[in-house]
């Protein structure tokens, strides 16, 4: 059996909602969370996890920690089914919220880790080596004798990251680590999440709405919707499928007179400058280029990327959600 | 039991940053203890009763300096669900139940040491029939020491009972100050259980409420013989016994309904 393996994973919450025109009378509607999830994961895989918010995603990994209970389904992590042998589950694996706070609040950094190295059990010589690690690569030092309450949100990320480290966790969930982080940080934590992932063999499980940190980390993509899986494979293959408008800027040495384009491409002319949208499907980029060469002298060209977000964007719409 | 020593120790030391208050619980508590005694002088100069008005004066003092044990507000864990940030303790392989009663014990402990040694000593120093008195032997002093111990394992039970109801309202403000009105009347910190009538007496000493420090206080004052302390021990232990199986109880029961919310 695989590493993670979950199979008809389904989770219900109940929400009630009040009635419009009445004080008391409240109205009960189920909301699916999960229905029917199932996927495989093996040790040593990075894997990103996307879907718009309400999808699913936080729940998953809720339940893959051990803090939820599902309605129906099987998961085994290792071996272990988190919810039923919460204690031995939660021992070896490490849980990162983006959104909450892990560390104690008052109380200087070095010693919310000296309280996990107690939690965790982890030996004096263990916790020693992997503190020092840590430091150095997230640069902690500055921050160790600092109380929570006074770090930044990037260095509070970076000293909760090492926290959930301490205890050499084999597998990591991340619930949206990077959010509202700038640059800086967030390279940083891309550059120490593939570290990890590399050199010490650490599963990575993550979510996250910025797609910058899906292409730099993720081989492997699941996008959920509606609480179901709709895509799992790699990142470029399910892009593709849906880059299908390129943009290409072009800038003469001349001004242009009327280039003759080929039917189907879009041009939008400034001065030297020529800008295309255009479907390579329909044109075929070759094509073009024959075309932009006869229409004078090239000074300089640039195929623009599609932005990411949009392609998810125009996924999740395509997916209906 | 390490891990949970840790939890113990670092609550401690968290409580030892809120100095502010604990001056402020000083003031409160000396004021009141002060209102109190002169409440019961002013009913003991027209309707003397049968509890020597000094003892009612030693009650009142050691009811107030151990105010911080009774009360229980973790606004923690309410607010730990409402951010959602209780998700990381349930990440802990750690019993819940557990650290959350070590966690609630360590507040209660630092936070009546840090405001009961300040006031007994303004206690003591106050004028006879104003203040503190010696505990009539050294026998009932540590016997009530031990009794109190045994107080303080039961109150947080207690306190579990009442966490385990914020686990399945998500808002245990409601009951909470509901159980710390039956806290106040019954803990005889309004008013000495012994003043209570007579008919009452045999229900309000079993309860649980009694446990906490009017047991320890009646050893410490001499109105309880030593003869009768192992008796006492055995209720204030049963009682933590039950309290602790029902709060685990419905704090397992309510954990796994509970719903992280958000994000």
């Amino acid at each position: 059996m695989s590493y993670i393996h979950v199979s008809d994973l389904s989770k219900t919450y109940i929400v009630r909602k009040k009635k419009s025109g009445s004080l008391l009378a409240r109205e009960r509607t189920e909301v699916k969370a999960l229905r029917n999830m199932s996927f495989e994961a093996e040790r040593g895989e990075l894997i990103g996890y996307i879907g718009p918010n309400g999808a699913g995603k936080s729940t998953t990994i809720k339940i893959l920690s051990g803090i939820l209970t599902p309605d129906g389904g099987e998961v085994s992590v290792g071996g272990v089914c988190p919810w039923k042998d919460r204690k031995r589950h939660v021992g070896r694996i490490g849980v990162v919220f983006g959104q909450r706070t892990q560390l104690w609040w008052d109380v200087p950094v070095r010693d919310s880790y000296d309280l996990l190295r107690e939690i965790y059990h982890v030996s004096r010589a263990d916790y020693d080596a992997q503190l020092r690690r840590l430091t150095e690569v997230l640069d902690l030092e500055p921050l160790m004798n600092t109380p929570l309450r006074m770090l930044s949100l990037g260095q509070r990320m970076r000293a909760e990251l090492a926290g959930s480290l301490l205890h050499r966790p084999e597998l990591l969930f991340l619930d949206e680590p990077t959010i509202g982080l700038d640059a800086v940080s967030k390279l940083m934590i891309r550059d120490f999440l593939k570290r990890e992932n590399r050199e010490n063999g650490t599963t990575v499980m993550l979510t996250t709405h910025d797609m910058e940190d899906i292409s730099a980390l993720c081989s492997r993509v699941m996008v959920i919707g509606k609480g179901q899986k709709l895509y799992d494979g790699g990142l470029n293959e399910l892009l593709s499928a849906y880059d299908t408008v390129h943009i290409m800027t072009v800038r003469y040495a001349d001004p242009l007179v009327q280039p003759v384009l080929p039917e189907g491409c879009e041009a939008e002319a400034d001065g030297e400058t020529l800008k295309i949208t255009y479907r390579p499907d329909r044109v075929p980029t070759p094509v073009l280029l024959t075309a932009l060469q006869e229409a004078g002298t090239i000074r300089d060209l640039t195929a623009q990327p599609q932005n990411i977000d949009r392609l998810v964007a125009d996924m999740y719409k395509e997916m209906g959600m | 039991m390490r891990a949970l020593c840790a939890v113990f120790r670092m609550r401690f030391r968290e409580e030892l940053r809120y100095r502010g208050a604990v001056i402020g619980g000083v003031i409160c508590q000396t004021f009141f203890g002060l209102i109190l005694i002169a409440v019961y002088r002013a009913l003991y100069d027209t309707r003397p009763q049968t509890l020597p008005l000094q003892d009612v004066v030693t009650y009142v003092w050691l009811q107030q300096a151990f105010f911080r044990m009774m009360l229980s507000f973790d606004g923690e864990l309410t607010e730990k669900i409402r951010s959602g940030g209780i998700a990381y303790d349930l990440c802990r392989p750690l019993n819940t139940y557990a650290y959350y009663y070590t966690r609630g014990m360590a507040q209660k402990v630092m936070g009546s040491l840090l405001r009961s040694v300040p006031m007994l000593v303004i206690a003591v120093l106050l004028p006879d029939g104003w203040g503190l008195r010696a505990p009539v032997t050294v026998p009932a002093l540590l016997c009530a020491l031990v009794s109190l111990g045994c107080g303080l394992l039961c109150v947080c039970a207690l306190d579990m009972i009442s966490n385990g109801f914020t686990l399945l309202t998500l808002d245990g403000r409601g009951i909470q100050s509901l159980l710390n009105l039956l806290m106040m009347t019954f803990s005889g910190n309004i008013l000495p259980l012994t003043l209570f009538p007579d008919s009452w007496q045999g229900v309000i000493r079993v309860l649980p409420y009694a446990q906490l420090l009017d047991a320890p206080i009646r050893i410490y004052t001499g109105s309880q013989p030593l003869s009768g302390v192992p008796a006492i021990w055995t209720l204030q232990l049963a009682w933590t016994a039950v309290l602790t199986l029902c709060g685990l109880l419905l704090w397992n029961a309510n954990r796994k309904r509970l719903v992280l919310q958000g994000g």
